[in-house]
């Protein structure tokens, strides 16, 4: 077998960077996340010189923390403390070499036809069909190894999913994920022990190394370079891993710049760079997110929560409503921080976590809006979004079918977490106090890691900052390959639809150059 | 005017005192938390996680101050201040919120365990949304510090198992973080099969930082 270090690609990590440097190349990738990643893979394998640049370091095994509340802290943009104003919801950014790839939980779903036929409709897109994208889902899902979750890791909480959706009579199916060898840890959420998630830094990145790539961590892009509406390169600092300390300063000229940083941090670039390709006014606008619903349910029997992939059952059965339910692990000091109560009444339910499994549901909101807007003296946004009336109806929905779930799968109670309601519901009879219950937002906790829309892509130059390549409407040689892109939900997770999006942008960009 | 000053001059005496005095030496020494915030995060820890119930450790007992001190010391300090100041509102917030009885105004650290109990209850159910969303905030740094005990894990059954980790061609391309390449330890010949998907066994040993501590 080969050794990997000895392809033509380079590595560099923190300890190299000792003075200031220059660098150029014909691509430069901003972000290592799942589209950044593909995109400098996809462009390496093309001919292109490409630089690949990463914020935060690459994490091996002896570096996960499996302490959730540790982990957030050491691996999120903000300790995992952002949240929005308006409506709070608590969202996430990753900074590592992999980005948010390295702590999902691997969930990889194709956009609904129905989206892709709104998307096209509502915003002057004409080759964001299925057609148009399936050959690119097809060759991510090979890379990755795409494929619905083995039966013999699912562990009871994913198969109590199914039986209630057996009983309901509503769909559902093991999850698509991109594993390899999954042992049913559970550990997604703190990078994968068991080397079984194909997050970017073991998958895309080695990949573009081997095809040439320059991949460089700890390295904080703070502006993109302009020479008149062109884009020429990038520039910023060596940051310390963790600490964020800023060390050397460094610039990329290339041809071509390629930012994927996120929906929440390229804006952010953009806005700092003289308002770089806003022409359209858009940029940092349409900010949405998939607000999930969480709801527990405690069993009479164990539930071995810590056994099963972390999220390996999911129904489609109200993806047109809105939302899509799905099961949920997370380290426990994380996922318990919904159960309510205090004193010993909340030692007595912390204690009945092994029997309790719990669900949630990611919710297309069609109306609620926010945007992006950097805060001064930092690169972190400022991110504001407004859950409009006719989503939260949506979400209260979706509660209320996973209270339904719980009691179709056997469970004793129900913890819905509704502010106004009983902290449990004991019985399937109380239901109808759930559904009848004038939920609004403000009486729930919101949490969403997918985010998008904030650099959109629209046909018409005048709508959106990018056109369905993701070449900037507005600036030369830019390009903007995120879920910042999508120009609305996708109605399920967004990472394999990002992926799908950046290989076709990123080959279209290689043949351009 | 004198007395002007005079009254000025208790009030800001109060102030302080209310604000500074009185707190006791912690018992662990801390890298972020003050002595002030230490002696805040243990009445709410205590006031979480009393001792008895379903999960015997208190919350002192469990560490929750210590791991908050870690927990802070990984934030970015913005965050960090954030926190501060949550701690600093619960502990003076009893002035516009008192806990039940005449001496419920007295800051949350002096509130006696079923006083406090209350006023974080009144935060807890409180109409205000603010409110609740301090409590919840509150909540979950205590629970989520409550659950980072490896001794509370072990009494719930969910502490980390042991999992052997295959070494494959990344851990060949990255050090540990902050070191240099030439530290990483593995060269081809040390690869390893990658995971075969073989179940884990939920029964199976815990992780090492997690086992009981040996006698």
């Amino acid at each position: 077998m080969s050794d990997p270090r000895s392809g033509p690609g380079e590595l560099r990590v923190f300890a190299d960077y000792q003075r200031d440097f220059a660098d150029a190349a014909d691509v430069v990738v901003v972000g290592s996340g799942p589209c950044g990643a593909v995109a400098a893979k996809e462009l390496a394998c093309a001919g292109r010189r490409v630089i690949l640049l990463e914020e935060g370091p690459p994490l091996t095994p002896p570096d996960f923390e499996l302490d959730g509340g540790l982990s957030m802290a050491r691996t999120m943009r903000e300790g995992g403390l952002r949240f929005t104003r308006g409506t709070p919801l608590a969202t996430m950014q990753a900074v590592a070499l992999g980005g948010g790839s390295l702590v999902n939980s691997a969930i990889c779903a194709r956009a609904p036809d129905f989206v892709l036929d709104e998307w096209c409709r509502d915003h002057d897109l004409e080759r964001t069909t299925r057609a148009d994208l399936d050959p690119h889902y097809d060759a991510v899902e090979k890379e990755l190894g795409i494929g619905p979750t083995p039966a013999d890791v699912l562990g009871a909480r994913n198969l109590l999913f199914k039986r209630a959706c057996d009983a309901l009579g509503y769909s559902s199916e093991p999850m698509p994920r991109n594993v390899r060898g999954c042992r049913g840890s559970g550990e997604c959420f703190t990078g994968c022990r068991s080397r079984a998630k194909q997050s970017m830094d073991l998958a895309y990145v080695p990949a573009a190394l081997r095809a040439g790539a320059r991949v460089l961590t700890s390295v904080q892009v703070r502006e993109v370079l302009v020479e008149g509406r062109r884009a020429v390169g990038v520039g910023g600092r060596v940051v310390a891993p963790f600490s964020g300390r800023p060390g050397p300063a460094f610039r990329v000229r290339a041809r071509a710049v390629v930012l994927a940083a996120g929906c929440m941090a390229t804006p952010v670039l953009l806005r700092r760079s003289g308002e770089l390709g806003n022409g359209s006014r858009q940029v940092g606008e349409n900010l949405q997110f998939h607000p999930g619903v969480g709801v527990a349910g405690v069993f009479p029997e164990p539930v071995d929560p810590i056994f099963g992939a972390t999220q390996g059952y999911q129904s489609l059965q109200f993806v047109e409503d809105g939302f899509k339910l799905e099961t949920l692990w997370a380290p426990p000091g994380v996922l318990a921080v919904r159960t309510p109560g205090f004193g010993l009444e909340l030692k007595e339910r912390l204690a009945a976590l092994p029997r309790t499994a719990v669900w949630d549901a990611i919710v297309s909101c069609r109306r609620s809006r926010g945007r992006v807007r950097p805060r001064r003296r930092s690169l972190d946004p400022v991110l504001s979004w407004h859950f409009h009336p006719e989503d939260v109806a949506r979400a209260a929905h979706a509660l209320h079918v996973l209270a339904e779930l719980f009691f179709a799968a056997g469970a004793l109670r129900v913890q819905p977490g509704v502010h106004g309601l009983p902290d449990e519901i004991d019985s399937p009879a109380a239901l109808e106090r759930l559904r009848r219950h004038p939920i609004r937002a403000q009486d729930l906790v919101w949490a969403s890691t997918h985010a998008f829309g904030s650099t959109r892509m629209h046909g018409d130059p005048r709508h959106g900052v990018v056109d369905e390549g993701g070449r900037c409407h507005h600036a030369e040689g830019l390009w903007i390959l995120d879920t910042g892109i999508f120009p609305l939900s996708p109605g399920v997770n967004p990472m394999l639809t990002g992926m799908a999006l950046a290989r076709r942008g990123a080959r279209a960009l290689a043949e351009a150059l | 005017m004198g007395w002007l000053a005079l009254g000025l001059g208790v009030a800001l005496a109060a102030a302080g005192a209310r604000l500074l005095a009185g707190y006791p030496r912690p018992a662990s020494r801390y890298r972020r938390l003050t002595a002030p915030e230490a002696a805040i995060v243990a009445a709410l820890a205590d006031a979480a996680f009393p001792p008895g119930g379903a999960i015997e450790p208190s919350g002192c007992e469990a560490g929750v101050p210590g791991y908050v001190d870690r927990w802070l010391d990984a934030l970015p300090s913005r965050n960090r201040l954030l926190i501060r100041l949550l701690l600093f509102l619960i502990e003076h917030a009893t002035l516009l919120f008192p806990g039940p009885g005449l001496d419920g105004w007295r800051r949350f650290t002096a509130l006696r365990p079923e006083q406090r109990v209350a006023a974080l209850r009144g935060w807890a159910r409180s109409r205000m949304h603010p409110r609740r969303v301090v409590f919840t905030s509150l909540r979950a740094i205590l629970t989520m510090a409550y659950l980072g005990s490896p001794t509370v894990l072990r009494r719930v059954g969910l502490a980390p198992l042991a999992i052997p980790t295959p070494i494959g061609d990344a851990d060949l391309l990255y050090p540990r973080v902050g070191a240099s390449r030439a530290s990483i330890p593995f060269g081809p010949d040390d690869r390893t099969s990658p995971s075969d998907g073989t179940p884990l066994d939920p029964r199976g040993p815990v992780h090492p930082d997690y086992a009981e501590p040996s006698p």
